[in-house]
């Protein structure tokens, strides 16, 4: 008997291996028949008899067949696949110094990539812990958490009774909460602890728990009815974090009364974990039912006011109905209700404007953080995607460096008759089971890099948001790592399974060297074109973070109009401390008087708003012959000042006076406008014209200052008015609610912020503060987001650099190897040690070159995504391209020296010798 | 053994495979003479089910299959009893002779059996 080799078979060949087999039996019996006498044909008949349906037969013969083939290969597929994991970790534990370099590398790509993903999905993707968040509609601006807006009535944000109607007078949702922001709170929690802590407050409706349909952990939550009398629930519910930080999960705390703002309230439930309310990127420490706004904060009372509009609304929808029903429905209810319950004036103005409806999903709740953080945080995603981009490439040289010293490994395993695919199989498992390394490690990198992210961003105090691995982290950590591996992998495993078998087997390893990765022969090899790929990609992180970085500079540099290097901004707490009404102006006077008096003190003034202090008055204004084109066009920001503000700010009067001590505590019927508004209503003489407010009010102008960025550096100032300090009553600005002192100092601002707190304890001892800072410090602030973004932009630059030097090294010094022979022969033939130095940098700066020009059009192209964080910077600002190009060269120059003067040093007896 | 309709039980056919191969490869057709002539042709109505049989031992792994040429030269699949295979036909053996031995001793018992 002899056999033949069993070929693997497909289908059709199972299918002709039955046919086979049954054919031979029937010729056999055939055969058999003829041979005992009979006829061919009637031979056949019998056969056929004896064997029965050949049909059925064949049909379950090749189905047990298919069944069994289907197991064989799912069984050796996973034998190979087990067999390639063991291979490869034995093989990654063997060069180990090397698994480490690149394990480390992709761990900080992916932990990057997975970083800012983690933030993506807290700020933007997660909804909120509450039962079935996808049925919430957010009525108001969800951005405008904070906000309170006394005046005309808005959309953004609402007023109570609007609330009250809307909750009563839909037939789309089964609930609607409303929540509001809280002022500073003065909380006394421990009598034997005199000093006042601020816990953050807010203010929701009585109903906000069980529409969200969030139990309370211990105690309970609100009742319905609390909402029914205006002031009759001294009750507090704290959130879970609030318990555990101030009370150490002490459950007493349930029952106990604390003192906040001068009320006994009562604690009577606690948040479950997890849920710290319905602000992404806010913790609450204590939620307070509305109806007690008016109680706690007696100087601002709100609650029956249609004008002041504060609250943001969730609505639950009824089963079946739809957000789209909601977009559509309640701007006709809130703007009929509007209409209906405001004073004709409002009503007409109301009608006459453009307005936007906020109706829009509120199953991820409402965030200050999400919209400020959008652009930067998708910034920063394309910067980790190219930065991981760059370490694929690196990690891909290096796979593709070792592929060729394998290369003898690969051909003695293809001729001794491995399959092609499964040489590429089991290197792709090799970098399968490095990215899913890396891919563990890289989790750790983002667990803490969005954590110290968070704390970077919140200037030291981490922003609170809920983080950590849920299923789109998880989920997008695999794809990206399997993403990686496509990249880093695919390229040298298919390279390296194609090697010439002949010239392999021939001439060892030097020879595939040679085949696969030099510099000028022929094809540009896959060696050289990662680098340039590289280069390519730091090119764009570098323009862009050096565009950042400019922009900056610009941000901080701009002139802001005023002397900021010398300003400490005083903020107190008047009201809190009684100085309300008539006493609020003696009171600026006394703590102007005192401050001035301090050694090193240049000047002093006080106004409303201030600078960089977050609070800000708008008003709109009739002009004389002026005709508004837009309902913005009447729109103008004002504050009021003390005398001699713009003197003692240091900003620069353009024409006319500042105010003086005679304009103030007068009817204001004097103001100084800055230059934008002088412009925009007058064109250039505005000193003696008129300005009405309030319909019938004129105030005339009789002073011009150059704009002040008075509370954003980054955007143009609005028109603004500056009035008189009021220090009597007056039908058109009543009394100021805030005051703020500017105090100029002679030296260092920092240095007398301590003698500034100890002269305004002089004047009160119990006047709270609530701030004293040098002026920088507070645009500091303002522009943290910028900083973090610069910060972080060039992180991920210099580490996009250093990996393509890292890279452009190894090739040098690989292809420098290589061509020993030929540099000794020339060095044999009179080359010149420069010469030679010269020749090989000159091939670095070449791919330099090569990445450049590739690289540029990309950067241009993707730095216009940066477009709204850039001020004052171009999207093609040459500078910060020859910044990034001349950086780049720099650091090629230095990657390649050490190669090349490897090479100058060859010397020509050991060059020859050694090929 | 045979069913009312005087085919194979099913069990009694794999039992015959694997005997018939527990003496060397064999293909189809010879399986099939075997069975045939050790059995007067009268357990083997038709010999289609064979190769069913054939294959679902294969698939259970009691045998494996290699093609080879045939005496008179032709291209035949062999079948060849596996390890697995040789312990099945042992167990097959074993359970069908205590079997036999039961009904044997019932069908020659002499007395009713009192409680």
């Amino acid at each position: 008997m002899r056999r033949v080799f069993r070929l693997p078979f497909l289908t059709h060949g199972i299918e002709r291996d039955v046919d086979d087999e049954l054919a031979f039996h029937l010729e056999m019996r055939i055969q058999r028949l003829i041979a005992a006498g009979r006829s061919y044909d009637d031979a056949r008949q019998e056969a056929l008899r004896q064997f029965g349906d050949v049909n059925a037969v064949r049909e379950s013969c090749v189905s047990l067949d298919e069944q069994r083939e289907r197991a064989r290969s799912r069984i050796d597929m996973m034998a190979e696949l087990q067999q390639d994991i063991v291979y490869a970790l034995r093989t990654l534990r063997r060069n180990k110094g090397f698994t480490a370099v690149i394990v480390g590398a992709l761990a900080i790509g992916i932990g990057a990539n997975t970083t800012i993903f983690t933030l993506i999905d807290a700020v933007m993707m997660r909804t909120l812990p509450v039962r079935h968040p996808e049925q919430l509609v957010a009525i108001g601006d969800p951005a405008r958490v904070g906000g309170m807006s006394n005046g005309s009535v808005r959309t953004d944000v609402v007023s109570y009774p609007l609330y009250k109607d809307i909750r009563d007078n839909n037939q789309l949702f089964s609930a609607v909460l409303a929540s509001g922001r809280a002022p500073r709170l003065d909380a006394q929690i421990d009598a034997s602890h005199p000093e006042l802590e601020h816990p953050r407050g807010r203010f929701i409706s009585a109903n906000y728990f069980s529409v969200l349909g969030v139990p309370a952990a211990i105690g309970r939550t609100f009742d319905a009815h609390m909402d029914d009398v205006i002031g009759s629930s001294p009750v507090a519910v704290i959130s879970d974090g609030y318990w555990e930080r101030r009370f150490q999960r002490d459950r007493s705390v349930i029952g106990r009364t604390v003192t906040i703002n001068g009320i006994k309230i009562t604690i009577i439930g606690a948040a479950p974990p997890g849920f710290t309310g319905e602000i992404v990127g806010t913790s609450t420490d204590v939620w307070l039912p509305v109806t007690m706004q008016d109680v706690l904060r007696p100087s601002q009372k709100v609650l029956d006011d249609r004008g002041s509009s504060w609250l943001l609304l969730l609505g639950r929808l009824k089963p079946g109905a739809t957000l789209a029903q909601a977009q559509a429905q309640l701007p006709v209810l809130l703007r009929h209700d509007i209409v209906a319950a405001a004073k004709p004036l409002d009503a007409r103005n109301f009608l006459a404007g453009k307005r936007t409806w906020y109706v829009s999903d509120g199953s991820k709740g409402f965030s200050r953080v999400r919209d400020t953080f959008r652009a930067p945080l998708f910034t920063l995603m394309c910067g980790v995607v190219l930065l991981l981009c760059i370490i694929c490439a690196n990690v891909a040289n290096l796979l593709l460096a070792r592929a060729v010293a394998r290369g003898r490994e690969m051909s003695v395993r293809l001729a001794l008759g491995a399959d092609r695919s499964r040489l590429v199989r089991q290197l792709l498992t090799e970098s399968a089971v490095l990215a899913a390394l890396s891919a563990v490690a890289g989790l750790l990198v983002a667990w803490w890099g969005s954590h110290a992210l968070l704390t970077l961003a919140g200037d030291g105090r981490a922003i609170p948001l809920r983080m950590g691995m849920d299923v789109a982290v998880m989920t997008f950590t695999v794809l990206v790592s399997v993403g990686a591996v496509a990249l880093f992998g695919l390229v040298p495993a298919l390279r390296a399974s194609r090697l010439d078998l002949a010239s392999m087997m021939r001439s060892g390893a030097s020879a595939i060297a040679g085949a696969s990765l030099g510099l000028r022969r022929g094809r540009a090899p896959l060696g050289m074109l990662l680098v340039v790929g590289q280069v390519a990609l730091s090119i764009v992180l570098l323009v862009g973070a050096t565009m950042l970085v400019r922009s900056l500079r610009n941000v901080q540099s701009t002139d802001v109009g005023i002397d900021r290097d010398h300003l400490v901004i005083v903020d107190v707490d008047a009201a809190s401390r009684g100085y309300t009404g008539a006493r609020i102006g003696p009171l600026a006077n006394r703590l102007r008087d005192r401050l001035a008096a301090i050694p090193g003190v240049a000047a002093v003034a006080f106004s409303e708003n201030g600078i960089f202090s977050g609070t800000e008055s708008s008003s709109s204004v009739e002009i004389p012959g002026f005709a508004m084109r837009q309902p913005d066009d009447s729109v103008v920001a004002f504050d009021q000042v003390g005398a001699g503000y713009m003197r003692a700010i240091g900003a620069h009067l353009l024409a006319g006076r500042d105010i003086e001590r005679g304009d103030e505590g007068r009817p204001a019927r004097v103001i100084v406008v800055n230059r934008s508004l002088a412009h925009f209503y007058f064109g250039d003489t505005a000193i003696g014209k008129f300005i009405h407010f309030n319909d019938s009010i004129a105030v005339q102008i009789v002073g011009v200052v150059a704009d002040i960025r008075d509370h954003d550096l980054s955007r143009a100032s609005p028109r603004r008015v500056y009035f008189p300090f009021m220090h009597g009553a007056d039908s058109l600005l009543g009394w100021p609610g805030s005051l703020r002192l500017e105090v100029r100092t002679a030296g260092d601002p920092t240095a007398l912020v301590q003698p500034v707190r100890a002269a305004l304890m002089s004047v009160d001892p119990l006047l709270p503060i609530d701030g004293v800072d040098p002026l920088v410090t507070l645009m500091r602030e303002s522009i943290a987001q910028e900083r973090l973004l610069a910060k972080l932009a060039t992180a991920f630059g210099v580490l996009a650099l250093l990996l393509a030097a890292i890279g452009l090294y190894g090739v040098m010094t690989y292809a420098i190897t290589r061509r020993t022979g030929e540099i000794g022969l020339r060095v044999a033939l009179g080359a010149q040690r420069v010469g030679v130095i010269g020749m090989v940098l000159g091939d670095a700066l070449k791919l330099v070159a090569a990445g450049v020009i590739v690289g540029l059009p990309l950067a241009l192209a993707i730095v216009r995504l940066l477009g709204s964080q850039l001020h004052d910077v171009s999207l093609a600002d040459p500078l910060s391209i020859g910044v990034a190009v001349a950086v780049l060269t720099l650091s090629a120059v230095v990657a390649g020296l050490v190669p090349a003067v490897r090479a100058s040093r060859v010397s020509p007896i050991v060059a020859l010798r050694a090929d | 053994m045979l069913t009312n309709d005087g085919g194979l039980v099913r069990g009694t056919l794999d039992v015959l495979v694997l005997k018939a191969l527990s003496w060397g490869p064999r293909h189809g057709y010879a399986i099939a003479e075997w069975v045939n002539a050790i059995t007067d042709g009268e357990l083997l109505v038709e010999e289609g089910p064979l190769y069913t049989a054939l294959h679902r031992l294969e698939k259970n792994g009691w045998l494996t299959s290699e093609w080879g040429y045939s005496d008179n030269n032709r291209r035949a699949k062999y079948y060849v009893l596996s390890r697995a295979g040789r312990a099945q036909l042992r167990a097959e053996v074993t359970s069908w002779e205590r079997y036999v031995r039961a009904v044997g001793k019932a069908l020659g018992a002499a007395t009713p059996l009192t409680a």
